[in-house]
């Protein structure tokens, strides 16, 4: 019972604030294809929207978003300048398969890698996928865990409600 | 405890209430829970628990403003899952952080997690879903001097389970970026690292003589240029003994371990070769040979599968000696082509294969020395071998479908510390189709096949998915091990999970009978028993 | 400025290492306290092992080690428990079944899981008991300094297959708790098949392997003692009927009752109280069961 109260009260706290503060990307270093680091606050899309999706080279819904997303990605861009930014959590067991992977799947995302989970926990996340939307002043105004077939279209719907 | 939750919480509250529009300052978390009911069930094996239901919950809660950020994280274990260490047990705040920075200089006091180049010397960690938590309790310092040059220095006690280690840690590392650095336009670009770890704990033994700071260290280099890609890195440990009362148990042998790895990716195709050599490379933060004392990380050079029947049989690194090497090929046969149909084809083939080391690991004491040979491949034991080929093809617009193929060898005694089981072989294959069947409405079907002598014997697996675009799912699955040499352990292992995704919340519930197996992320294992019961999980992020 | 200092800093902790050189074995003298009371310290470790389990006999070789350091201080008892003390029946090895029901349930009671895996004086309990070797001998140090309340001496007979058994408690200061009195009887020399690293040995010699518990009960239905009490617990037993018991456990847990052969003459009683608040053993002895 006391469980129950716990959870209960939780989640509906949680939607409260979900609701009522913005939000900002946190000031942590993720680590580039190229051997470099960069901080993730420094990302820029000119202020159009940026989509931040979280992925996994083992995880098979991740891919599917990805793929599903990557078909339709020359359209959404052209429609609302959307840039989608994938931040792989592969640890060292599978990061030196990022690159090839994005290559022969001829993704064109921005690809960043936070082997050690620092960006990942510091924005929440606990499972992936986890994507999350950002407005024209980088604030984060949506986010969706998970991944099934179709999602995409509630995510362009977003993507379309903030773009310029 | 649930009162100071509850006060917690409402502070937050208040907090945003009273800084609304303001955007100086923000509170944001996560939330998981895992419940899960144990029955008996003498079939399979599965014990039930007591408590009937046992449940794992964390609360992350993070305060940033400007370059100040706080945080904590809340766990409760009333009592662990089976397949968690029961030395988690009760509610506590185990994860307590402030983090400033200030002119390049990032400050951090309490708790934080930190990796040294690839984890060979150190790495602090957690995986909820493994049970896995060495987090520091300390300092850690974060220093960029000039451009390119990042430096980290730290000091601290790794955790283990409700409480931290005897030993305490302190580690260094530098990276240099050499392009950023000496500010060179060149198309090869350079890193270099080199990291140091080590761990002080006191000599009480009155028989053998101890160090009491015990070192690590690797160096690593990174050569990119164009679409080629090289990393390595060598790590070597200074003598480590457990600290033993009898001669053998002591093992003052320096460990050493090696990663390689190469890479080529241009548009459509990407080519992986690695190789690694792990000689007696196992760190930990006390002498004790335990594994929550591991405070670094060697990953296994296997593929990580995510189909349940190519998972059944997971290879984990031994850290006392192994050599590996790993290929992975990825390929995509254009739209258009003959073979590549209207939208392409996507080919993923891997190939990897473990063996030990010549006689064995480094060792030395006063009675016996022995160091093994470098490269030794023909005539070693060999302790996992795995050949794969994956084929993905999107054959209209509403059906996509992959198939695999796969063989195995798993040394079932080397690999869980048994024996007369010998190695498992295996031959595997997997057609995975999802069909859209209107808009927003999917249907995925696996069907899976593991056919094996040793073991348990044959494996098949069905799945049936149904998911509705943008919250539901829903799916049956069934694992039946028709060829169990022992006629009553043929059994059926059915499940059925649905659950509900609405923006940044999720649940799930589940019912059914779970395989007593071993469930692997990177290089660690845990063992999850046999259980049939509900299952429940709620997780959000606000 | 700032830059040098932070360099420095960093530079300072790389400087912390230690290289010991052989030989590293170093010559201990004598170790064992010597201690002219009629009483002293003991502690119990609880080696909890399986003939199949191919690291335990490392563990069993670090019990014998601190034994030999610390002498008639140390007791040890083996638990043989888990799917690792399962007889192989049939298949001509580790067909023997050491299994007990008081190791299963105690086994299960600790949550002992992984092996080998043991207790000291099971401290730490509820959530630190559980030791791997290594850390056995700090353990043990540390015990060994503690004070003792208790004393326990033991008389025991055998006469072909019925014995007696006195076990005498003194107390050496006022106590307050809930105290408990544990009487089992073990048996070294057993030779039999055992999985030692990658080899199946089979002329393996098991030591102290836990045969039987004879009380489980209160020390006394008081909770005070004091200083110079004595307390006598008589017991009586027949070793047919115990080995019996162990035969009628091997076929409930699917064996095929391969549990007797006892040899009386390498048999032990081993006697310990334990606070039943804290499951912590203060005391305990150990005397051959014919002595």
């Amino acid at each position: 019972m006391k469980k129950l109260f716990l959870t209960v009260t939780a989640i509906a706290i949680f939607s409260t604030l979900s609701i009522a503060q913005s939000r900002t990307l946190p000031s942590v270093d993720v680590k580039t294809l190229n051997g470099g680091t960069i901080n993730i606050t420094t990302l820029e899309n000119d202020g159009n929207p940026i989509v931040i999706s979280f992925w996994a080279t083992w995880c098979k819904p991740c891919k599917k978003e990805l793929n599903n997303i990557a078909e339709l990605y020359e359209d959404w861009q052209d429609e609302t300048g959307v840039k989608l930014v994938a931040i792989s959590i592969d640890d060292t067991r599978s990061m030196v398969r990022v690159a090839p992977y994005i290559n022969a799947s001829d993704w064109d995302y921005e690809v960043y890698l936070d082997p050690n989970g620092d960006l990942k926990r510091a924005m929440g996340v606990s499972t992936v996928p986890h994507t999350f939307l950002l407005n024209s002043k980088k604030e984060i105004v949506w986010q969706h865990k998970g991944y099934i077939d179709g999602d995409e279209d509630e995510l362009y719907e977003q993507i379309e409600k903030i773009a310029k | 405890m649930m009162r100071k939750i509850s006060l917690t919480l409402s502070a937050a509250c208040l907090t945003i209430i009273c800084f609304p529009q303001d955007n100086s300052g923000e509170i944001h978390g996560d939330f998981d829970l895992n419940m899960q009911s144990y029955q008996e069930d003498k079939l399979i094996g599965a014990e039930p628990a007591d408590e009937i239901i046992l449940n794992n919950a964390y609360l992350n809660i993070n305060y940033t403003k400007g370059d100040f950020s706080a945080g904590l994280r809340y766990e409760s274990y009333l009592n662990a899952l089976l397949d968690f260490d029961d030395e988690y047990k009760g509610n506590g705040i185990m994860f307590r952080y402030a983090t400033y920075t200030i002119d390049g200089l990032e400050v951090t006091a309490g708790n934080y997690y930190e990796q040294i180049g690839s984890g060979l010397i150190f790495r602090s960690y957690e995986n909820k879903g493994l049970g896995q938590d060495n987090a520091m309790d300390g300092v850690r310092l974060k220093y960029l001097p000039l451009k390119g040059v990042y430096l980290k220095g730290f000091i601290g006690k790794s955790r283990t389970y409700f409480t931290y280690s005897d030993g305490i840690i302190r580690g260094a590392d530098a990276e240099i970026n050499v392009n950023e650095a000496l500010n060179l336009e060149s198309k090869t670009r350079i890193i270099v690292g080199q990291g140091f770890v080590s761990r002080f704990q006191p000599d009480i033994n009155p028989k053998f003589k101890l160090p009491q700071n015990v070192a690590a260290y690797s160096s690593r280099l990174n050569i990119i240029n164009g679409g080629w890609n090289y990393s390595g890195e060598y790590a070597i440990k200074l003598n480590d003994p457990i600290g033993s009362l009898t001669a053998e148990g002591n093992n003052y042998a320096n460990g050493n371990a090696l990663m390689s790895s190469l890479t080529y990716s241009q548009r459509g195709f990407g080519i992986v070769a690695e190789m690694h050599r792990v000689d007696h490379m196992e760190f930990r933060s006390e002498r004790a040979q335990e594994k929550q004392y591991i405070i670094n990380y060697i990953p296994t050079l296997t593929k990580q599968h995510t189909y349940t029947l190519l998972a059944l049989y997971p290879c984990a690194t031994q850290p006392e000696g192994e050599f590996g090497t790993q290929v992975d090929v990825f390929y995509k046969i254009k739209k258009g082509s003959l073979l590549g149909g209207k939208y392409g084809t996507k080919i993923s083939f891997n190939f990897s294969r473990i063996n030990a080391l010549n006689g064995g690991n480094s060792f030395l004491n006063d009675n016996s020395e022995h160091t093994p040979m470098f490269i030794s491949i023909k005539g070693e034991e060999l302790y996992f071998r795995d050949l794969n080929l994956e084929i993905y093809k999107k054959i209209n617009k509403k059906i996509k479908a992959t198939g695999i193929l796969a063989k195995q060898s798993y040394n079932k005694d080397v690999l869980e510390g048994k024996t007369t089981y010998g190695t498992v072989e295996s031959t595997i294959a997997i057609a995975d189709i999802s069909y859209k069947i209107k808009k927003g409405h999917t249907i995925r079907i696996e069907l899976q096949e593991l056919l094996a002598d040793g073991g348990d014997g044959s494996w098949s697996m069905g799945l049936v998915e149904y998911t509705v675009s943008p919250h539901w799912f829903f799916a049956v699955q069934d694992m039946y091990n028709w060829g169990n040499h022992d006629l009553e352990k043929q059994l059926h292992y059915v499940n059925i999970d649905c659950g509900f995704l609405s923006g940044s919340n999720r649940f799930a519930i589940g019912y059914g009978k779970k395989r007593a197996g071993i469930f692997c992320v990177g290089g660690v294992c845990k063992e999850v028993p046999s259980s049939n019961g509900f299952s429940l999980t709620i997780s959000s992020s606000f | 400025m700032k830059n040098i200092i932070t360099l420095f800093s960093f530079i300072l902790i790389i400087t912390s290492c230690d290289v010991v050189e052989g030989p590293y074995e170093i010559d201990t003298g004598d170790v064992t306290p010597t201690d002219t009371n009629t009483y002293v310290k003991k502690i119990l470790i609880e080696d909890f092992t399986g003939h199949t389990c191919s690291n335990c006999p490392t563990a069993a070789r670090e019990l014998e080690a601190i034994h030999d350091l610390y002498g008639d201080q140390i007791i040890g008892m083996a638990l043989h428990v888990s799917s690792f003390a399962a007889p192989h029946t049939g298949s001509g090895k580790f067909e023997y079944d050491f299994r007990t029901q008081w190791g299963n349930s105690w086994s299960n009671f600790f949550g002992i899981s992984a092996l080998p895996s043991g207790m000291v004086n099971r401290i730490g309990y509820p959530n630190e008991h559980k030791l791997g070797k290594d850390e056995w001998l700090a353990a043990a140090i540390t015990e060994l300094e503690k004070e003792i309340d208790f004393g326990i001496s033991i008389i025991s007979d055998v006469n072909g297959d019925n014995g007696t058994i006195t076990i005498n408690t003194e107390l050496l200061n006022d106590v307050n708790g809930d105290y408990k009195l544990v009487v089992c009887l073990t048996e070294s020399n057993i030779i039999n098949w055992q999985k030692d690293g990658t080899e199946d040995v089979e002329n393996y010699e098991h030591n102290h392997a836990l045969r039987t518990v004879l009380i489980d009960e209160s020390l006394s239905t008081t909770t005070s003692y004091t200083l110079g009490d004595e307390i006598e617990t008589p017991i009586t037993f027949n070793l047919i009927t115990l080995e019996q018991a162990n035969i009628d456990y091997s076929t409930s847990q699917g064996g095929a009752g391969n549990a007797g052969g006892w040899d009386a003459s390498n048999m032990s009683v081993i006697a310990y109280i334990y606070d039943n608040t804290t499951k912590e053993i203060v005391q305990v002895e150990e005397a051959d069961l014919n002595n």
